[in-house]
């Protein structure tokens, strides 16, 4: 279930990425690829009625059920990737606006 | 030095060694040049004709080295005309723009020539073939068109690799690549594939219809003392790739009769590329009539006898393929020849533009006659060597009962005279014009040796046939052909017996009745240029006088309007693939990030509709 | 001693964190590191498997080093030391973020575990970015990075559905796991397709590469040869390693023709829009393209040695050709064919390497590119791929034509004399090149020793 809302999220940003012309609406858009990314890869290792896996005084024993840890840990790395991306992409984009001073690519003229 | 191998590294050696000596000083440079040449042609003749060339390979394991009778006869007539142009190089190379290069491309093509027509297995053959492609392609743009050499690489390329193409074929069914394993292993649908690769590669190395186009360009524009090598020995390789593909590989197709069911039949590739070969030499032909430059003239003049021997070698009886190889030695000699004597007029005038020069019988008349010798044999008319190469082709034209290819081949030859003696009447007949009489003299004496070299061979070719036919005897055997029946003094043919010796007898005696006849009779009157008859007008434009513009004007006005379909079609071919870059660009290159993603959208959404049905 | 493949990662990556401190030791710091990682390689790096941290196969990360990757690594350090040299004058700037290129080029071709490999692609990224903001064209950097990132999304989001699916992100593991259990092929047709389109977008494949035209159109010597070159020989290795043994699993029936038919398309556009360019730079990066396209169709074909020597003679002749071009740009202005006209006659021996790296991409003989494209041909016409072949053989025509009138322009003056001043440090990296690639077209012994077992994944799953 919670995979549909994943890659409807995916969806949007593609569908964001396709149709804006501003840098920062288009920052934003790859933004919400990678939560929607994010969000699948943590439901690929739910484990229905799991509990989380951490050994406590209470679940001392590794032979109860418990979701998947592996991707948890995948997410963390990649949540960070897309801040790293994110951070230089704003960097760019100011660069641009004292370059051309707008953020639309419409109006920035001929690039090429 | 009887290894070839060695010879090859000899070659490549002193290539290095000549940069050297011509940055030093350019003449020192050429004359090496020279020497090596000499000695790498007599190594091949001293031990090439009796077999006695050695084929093992010392240094560098992967050559591979065979003497056969058809390469070795290709290698010493090219390697002829490269010696005879050589001497040329102390006079023309000092003015070119990297000269430093031109004796080191021109010694490495030389290796690659040796390279190829010794090979034994495909790969070395497209090895060494592609090198002369790039060699010679780096020294054309030093003459006076750039573009020249692009066109040229073109379609070397197009050819070198539609024959990869069947060179692959051959090795995945046979194997290897080796030349005649690789030959005997073709049968069936695969034979026809591989006989159309080689044939186009064959056509666009010669020159010939419908790959004519680098052709005037290539060969006009080159560096004068290089365009006799192009014309001369290069597109010779293109005859040696027809060999192969014409006599060796010889697909069953069917079969096609003529009017009268007793003649000899002739399969239909074959009789295709008799076809394209007569359309070659008529086109050629025409193209040349018209021709203002002397050596785009003889390129043209080329690419007809290119048509020539496409045309002997489709009859495939072994009168035309006696003739085939035989009209390869002569039109090498004659094009030497007459491309060499139009560089010594164009050194000495600056110019090679027909409507600009005249009357240098005066001052070059050795000249004169090399060049008169050179265009008698072209046009195949007794006593030169041309005569009997197309006295053979004829013969096996009308034997198989062919009339519109000989309706073709016959004027193919008229025309050729018609061209040929313009360039004559143009540069060394007539008046002389002022702006040269002074300044304008004979050829120095080392560009005069070869060109009399040649011309003696000329005219040895068309008196004494039989020594080489003896040999192109012996490569018919090769082939599975019998050989064409000769004596000391004459060919005998299908339709009476050609005495090539007692023709030139006739011929002399001719010559020395004339003589005797100009020497006792009254001496003509010399008038000006310009004192012809011209009904009471003022003459206003001295240069429409002269009698060598438009000299085949009635003639070219029937089909002047039709010479540039050819190259209107390569052109168009070109912009088109540049639309299609452009088109590429439109799509997949522009400013808007979203093309892309949306390129990644689709072929997802197509993959996914085709899992899902 | 058999973990010292880390310190090829570990250096670089301590140097840069170091050189963060301070900025005047960073340029020094670089130099050092570099020349350590080739040093290392070359003498003391041996084969074999490295755990990394103690967890065993299949748990946790290792780096895998055989022939594959050793000379992957050799191409790409050597070569990245030798830019860096010859640029380090200019660009001090960027020392900090060549580490980490350095390191993160390093991990994609030692590493043998799927999600290390998409960290490290995305480090190499970013550091990729960073280096193309010294062309000073922000929005073409800016292009670079939404496709970039996409790309890279797109390939986890592949992973994870083979994870989801197998259960391990070790490629040894996964593909051990889908030969044993005879997986049927269609169920891997979305996550491959997903993983190719993802690395594809890096490796410039069409149509996903408009952003390989931004970035190189306006190169200098430090970005152009990085991007061109080094770049595109580690994506190359590593994509041809993935491949090989975990894609070719799924390229069956279907799937495969459409492969195929998008890598042929490719070639053919590609070569088809550098005939149509006049500027010499992007000539230089279309053809890029096209070699780069087929490098993958020789990797999908299984003919994976010739594919990594097409990937070492196209690296050698790229970074020759882009740091001709960009230096004569950066003193002449513009690089349209037209007014670079001529800019050899002053400089001979710099257009005499220049025209071999140019002869050798479009393969003719004596050189190293005759050599490969003739040995992929024929093993392209062992495997009776003739649609292939004849896609290639029309596109090589193509090739040879804008090359050659290229040529001639470079060569041939026509009013204006192009003045450009090359430095020592270039000619003499000039120079080896083109011996490199002289030597190898005519002594061909070293090139024939290896053969396609190189890649020695299947070998080492095999033996368990």
């Amino acid at each position: 279930m919670i995979q549909y809302a994943a890659i409807i999220l995916i969806v949007f940003g593609l569908y964001g990425l396709l149709s804006n012309r501003n840098i920062i609406k288009m920052i934003i858009s790859l933004n919400i690829i990678e939560i929607g990314l994010n969000i699948f890869i943590i439901s690929v290792g739910f484990v229905y009625d799991g509990i989380a896996p951490i050994l406590t005084s209470t679940n001392s024993s590794s032979a109860l059920l418990y979701v998947d840890p592996l991707p948890q840990a995948l997410v963390l790395t990649a949540i960070v990737i897309g801040v790293g991306t994110t951070a230089l992409g704003l960097a760019l984009a100011k660069k641009i606006y004292s370059k051309y001073g707008t953020f639309e690519l419409d109006e920035m003229g001929d690039n090429e | 030095m009887a290894n070839i191998e060695l010879l090859l590294l000899f070659l490549l050696a002193s290539g290095i060694v000549s940069y050297f000596l011509t940055k030093w000083k350019s003449f020192v440079g050429s004359v090496f040049t020279i020497f090596s040449t000499m000695f790498v042609f007599a190594s091949l003749a001293m031990y090439g004709f009796s077999g006695q060339l050695d084929t093992t390979v010392n240094v560098i394991p992967v050559l591979s080295f065979a003497q056969t009778n058809i390469g070795f006869y290709f290698a010493i007539i090219i390697v002829f005309v490269y010696l005879m142009v050589s001497f040329f190089h102390p006079y023309f190379v000092g003015e070119y723009k990297y000269k430093n290069s031109y004796n080191v491309m021109f010694l490495l093509s030389l290796a690659g020539v040796i390279g190829t027509f010794f090979a034994d297995n495909f790969i070395q053959l497209f090895f060494a073939f592609e090198f002369i492609v790039w060699t010679s392609m780096l020294l054309i743009p030093m003459g006076k068109s750039k573009k020249a050499a692009v066109s040229y690489y073109g379609f070397s390329a197009a050819g070198s690799f539609a024959m990869l193409f069947g060179i692959l074929v051959m090795r995945s069914v046979s194997g290897s690549f080796d030349i005649d394993l690789g030959l005997a292993s073709l049968a069936g649908g695969q034979a026809t594939l591989v006989f159309v690769m080689f044939l186009v590669a064959a056509f666009s190395k010669l020159g010939a219809f419908p790959f004519h186009i680098w052709l005037p360009e290539a060969h006009g524009n080159a560096p004068h003392p290089f365009s006799p090598v192009l014309s001369g020995a290069l597109v010779k390789l293109g005859a040696f790739v027809a060999v192969f593909a014409i006599l060796r590989i010889m697909p069953s197709t069917p079969l096609i009769d003529f009017a009268n069911s007793n003649l000899p039949h002739i399969p239909l590739g074959q009789y295709a590329v008799v076809i394209l070969g007569s359309l070659s030499i008529v086109f050629g032909t025409l193209m040349a009539i018209k021709e203002d430059d002397a050596k785009k003239l003889l390129a043209y003049s080329s690419m007809s006898h290119g048509g020539y021997i496409l045309v002997a070698f489709g009859i495939m009886t072994s009168q035309a393929v006696a003739g085939g190889f035989y009209h390869i030695l002569a039109h090498a000699l004659a094009s030497a020849g007459a491309f060499m004597a139009i560089a010594a007029v164009a050194k000495q005038t600056g110019t090679t533009k027909m409507s600009e020069l005249g009357g240098m019988i005066h001052k070059m008349p050795i000249t004169y006659i090399v060049y008169l010798v050179a265009i008698i044999s072209m046009a195949g008319i007794p006593p030169m060597g041309g005569f009997i190469s197309k006295w053979l082709i004829f013969q096996a034209v009308i034997d198989k009962g062919m009339i519109f290819v000989a309706i073709a081949v016959f004027f193919g030859s008229i025309g050729s005279f018609l061209y040929v003696f313009r360039p004559l009447a143009a540069l060394f007949l007539g008046q002389e014009l002022r702006e040269y009489k002074v300044k304008v003299k004979e050829a120095p004496f080392l560009m005069l040796l070869p060109m009399l070299i040649i011309t003696a061979l000329n005219v040895y070719t068309g008196v004494i046939p039989s020594a080489i036919l003896n040999f192109t005897n012996g490569m018919l055997v090769d082939l599975g052909l019998a050989p064409v029946s000769i004596t000391m003094w004459d060919i005998v043919g299908t339709t009476g017996t050609l005495n090539p010796a007692l023709i030139a007898l006739v011929f002399g005696f001719g010559v020395v009745i004339a003589f005797i006849i100009f020497i006792v009779l009254k001496k003509s009157k010399k008038v000006t240029l310009m004192e012809t008859y011209t009904a009471g007008n003022f003459v206003h434009d001295e240069q429409l006088l002269h009698y060598t513009k438009d000299f085949y004007a009635p003639l070219e006005r029937l089909y002047i309007k039709y010479t540039t379909i050819m190259k209107e079609f390569y052109e168009t071919l070109a912009v088109k693939v540049k639309e299609i870059g452009r088109f590429g660009k439109y799509l997949f290159m522009n400013k808007f990030i979203g093309t892309t993603i949306l390129w990644i959208i689709a072929i997802l959404l197509f993959l996914l509709v085709g899992e899902v049905l | 001693m058999s973990s010292l493949a880390v310190l090829l990662i570990a250096i670089p990556l301590i140097a840069a964190f170091v050189s963060i401190l301070s900025k005047k030791v960073a340029p020094y710091l670089l130099l050092i590191a570099s020349l350590i990682n080739v040093i290392l390689l070359f003498y003391f790096v041996p084969d074999g498997i490295v755990v990394i941290g103690g967890y065993d196969l299949p748990y946790g990360i290792n780096l895998f080093v055989d022939t594959f990757s050793r000379t992957g690594l050799g191409v790409v350090n050597v070569l990245f030391l030798v830019i860096v040299l010859l640029n380090i004058v200019e660009f001090k700037k960027y020392s900090s973020v060549l580490l980490v290129a350095l390191a993160g080029l390093n991990g994609l071709l030692l590493t043998g575990d799927l999600f290390n490999l998409f960290v490290f692609l995305e480090i190499s990224g970013i550091a990729a970015y960073l280096i193309t903001t010294s062309n000073h064209k922000p929005l073409a950097t800016f292009r670079y990075l939404i496709i970039g990132a996409v790309g890279s999304s797109l390939y986890l989001f592949g992973l994870i559905i083979f994870y989801g699916m197998f259960g391990t992100l070790n490629l040894m593991d996964m593909v051990s796991f889908i030969q044993a259990n005879n997986v049927d092929p269609s169920a891997l047709v979305l996550p491959a397709m997903l993983m190719f389109i993802g690395l594809g977008v890096e490796a410039k494949l069409l149509p996903f590469n408009s952003w390989v035209k931004g970035v190189l159109k306006d190169s200098n010597t430090l970005s152009g040869p990085m991007i061109a070159a080094v770049y595109a020989a580690t994506i190359s290795f590593v994509f041809g390693r993935i491949i090989n043994n975990l894609l070719t699993l799924a390229f069956v029936g279907n799937l495969l023709i459409v492969v195929l038919v998008l890598l042929a398309v490719g070639i053919f556009i590609a070569e088809a829009m550098a005939f149509a360019s006049t500027k010499v730079r992007e000539i230089l990066l279309y053809s890029s393209i096209a070699q780069a396209s087929i490098v993958i169709l020789l990797f999908v074909n299984g003919i994976v040695l010739w594919a990594v020597y097409l990937i070492i003679a196209n690296a050698l002749s790229k970074t020759v050709m882009f740091l001709v071009i960009n230096k004569a740009t950066k003193d002449h202005g513009d690089d349209e064919s037209d007014s670079l006209q001529g800019v050899f006659s002053k400089n001979i021996l710099v257009g005499i390497t220049f025209s071999v790296a140019t002869l050798s991409v479009m393969g003719l003989p004596l050189f190293m590119g005759f050599v490969v494209k003739l040995n992929y041909l024929t093993e392209l016409a062992v495997g009776a791929q003739w649609a292939l072949l004849a896609v290639i053989l029309i596109s090589s025509i193509i090739e040879g034509i804008y090359f050659v009138r290229m040529l001639i322009k470079l060569w041939y003056p026509e009013k204006n004399e192009v003045t450009v001043k090359f430095d020592l440090g270039f000619k003499v990296v000039f120079v080896a090149i083109a011996l490199i690639l002289l030597a190898l077209g005519t002594y061909t012994a070293p090139l024939n020793t290896l053969d396609n077992s190189i890649d020695t994944i299947a070998e080492v799953i095999d033996n368990g």
